[in-house]
């Protein structure tokens, strides 16, 4: 007969792992590591949690190098060949992603590498632009944005496949947003029903909403510091959406206008469940900014300029104390 | 099903940008299947730019007339350098063809803007937004549209690349 091998429960398991934790004999590391080895998932790599002073100094340094380019390519555009261009322009791209690779396979400099990404992100819609414009495109239409918007998320969304870091997710999300605008924009064309200024307002409604949620599935997952840059965006871009939609008179949105603080009222309640600070202060500035412009649209002319005023400011004042109240309460651990 | 269950805030997340571009591609082409406007129209195009009712051609009593032009209220400075074209427009086919002001004559011609079969003629949209999240591309609002019954359909008109939007003027449905 076989001899069978008694597997510990579940419950025993996490007992063990408890009680070697109380050893300090093993590591949250080493057991994420062996929980992943067995579910076949590949880990994300984190930048880290909290950006310190020294990587903010590493994006600023990637921003200047960028501005250098730009600056060095606008004034002696005249002057330059196309393969200088390429070359200060896409052929910077290319080295700086691959020097981001270099760096990145030690821990130590992982952050510099990052840095290098940046640069390369940055730099790379200029040369893409370069060549289109050198084969004779409208660079400017919608159709060579959408191709180069779509060029550079694939590549990172690619990139994000192979390295796993969040970066690259970061960056699919930018490039992602862009060539959606612009295909979006070119399916439209300059048709009589999408050629305004409400079609880029539903694009930004929709952009943002799609930024909340996807903070929100990260927001438990490695991929949680992306979760502010998303929330603060997205939300940014949903509320401002929505009241720009509203109008104002005699042009305005019954339903916008009617839907707006229904709107407003849910992102502050959902502050507090997702526990988001972006949340709290975009939905308090939208609801202060709301009640202003109800007030000056329908009331300013009945009560007097005056009178409207001194209720806007009271009605901010309270709405000031309630977002203060719950940061304090319910956000202060965020 | 556990997959989508576990991950439905991400998925929403992609497919909401993405249903709003296949919203956008189904209204824009759909209509122009199932939708058929019927009314040719007759148009000129003149590079003289008047004030005002200062067009060479008019309808007047579902016919076409040629008018004495006042030049003193012309807006540009310098004299017509040739007479206004007339096309007719093939909504069908949506090509224009040129004809002379006495085939126009034969024509019953019904001036509203609206067509009896609810269409109307108006200009592309002027695009806008900030680099590089454009909406439209601002380059087309010399383009002509074919509107109406959720149909935008864009036309193929004989407006040369010397022309604007004010070359072109709109004379009537032909019955």
């Amino acid at each position: 007969m076989d001899k069978i091998v008694n597997m510990p429960t579940k419950e025993e398991t996490l007992q063990i792992i408890s009680d070697l934790a109380k050893q300090q004999a093993v590591t949250k590391e080493e057991i994420m590591t062996a929980y992943n080895q067995g579910t076949g998932i590949i880990p994300d790599q984190i930048l880290t949690k909290k950006v310190s002073v020294t990587e903010i100094l590493y994006y600023i340094g990637g921003g200047v190098v960028f501005l250098g380019i730009s600056i060095l390519m606008a004034q002696n555009w005249s002057v330059l060949g196309f393969e200088t261009k390429v070359l200060a322009t896409l052929g910077v791209s290319i080295m700086a992603y691959l020097v981001g690779i270099l760096f990145g396979q030690n821990t130590k400099t992982e952050t510099v590498g990052s840095a290098f990404y940046l640069i390369s992100a940055l730099v790379a819609p200029i040369g893409l632009y370069v060549i289109f414009e050198n084969a004779g495109f409208d660079i400017t239409g919608p159709g060579i944005q959408s191709l180069i918007s779509g060029i550079l998320f694939c590549t990172y969304l690619f990139s994000f496949i192979v390295f796993r870091k969040n970066i690259f997710t970061l960056f699919s999300i930018i490039f992602g947003t862009w060539l959606f605008y612009s295909l979006t924009g070119l399916l439209a064309g300059s048709s009589p029903y999408f050629g305004s200024s409400k079609f880029y307002q539903y694009q930004t409604l929709i952009a943002g909403l799609s930024y909340a949620l996807l903070g929100y599935s990260f927001s438990k997952t490695e991929r949680a510091p992306l979760r502010g840059f998303l929330y603060g965006f997205g939300i940014l871009g949903f509320l401002g959406a929505s009241m720009a939609l509203g109008g104002w008179e005699p042009n305005q949105s019954i339903f916008w206008e009617l839907l707006f603080p229904v709107l407003v009222f849910g992102t502050l309640f959902l502050s507090v469940y997702i526990k988001s600070k972006s949340f709290l202060v975009f939905g308090t500035l939208f609801l202060m900014g709301y009640i202003l412009k109800i007030t000056a649209e329908y009331f300013s002319n009945s009560l007097g300029w005056p009178l409207v005023l001194v209720i806007s400011g009271l009605s901010m004042i309270g709405i000031g104390y309630m977002s203060f109240a719950v940061k304090k309460k319910y956000l202060s651990s965020d | 099903m556990r997959f989508i269950k576990e991950n439905i805030t991400f998925i929403l997340g992609i497919s909401i940008p993405v249903a709003m571009i296949l919203f956008v591609s189904a209204s824009i082409y759909i209509p122009g299947l199932l939708i058929k406007p019927k009314f040719n129209f007759l148009y000129s195009i003149d590079n003289n730019s008047y004030y005002d009712d200062s067009h060479q051609y008019a309808i007047s009593s579902g016919k076409i007339i040629r008018k004495e032009l006042d030049l003193s209220k012309r807006r540009n400075s310098f004299a017509p350098n040739e007479d206004p074209k007339l096309f007719i427009h093939d909504v069908a086919k949506n090509e224009s063809l040129e004809i002379s002001f006495a085939e126009a004559l034969r024509l019953d011609l019904d001036p509203n803007i609206k067509s009896p079969d609810e269409f109307e003629i108006t200009n592309g949209g002027r695009g806008g937004g900030f680099f590089p999240f454009f909406y439209s591309p601002g380059t087309d609002y010399n383009a002509k549209y074919l509107k109406g019954r959720s149909l935008g359909k864009k036309l193929n008109l004989q407006i040369g690349p010397q022309q604007n939007y004010y070359s072109f003027y709109f004379l009537g449905w032909i019955k």
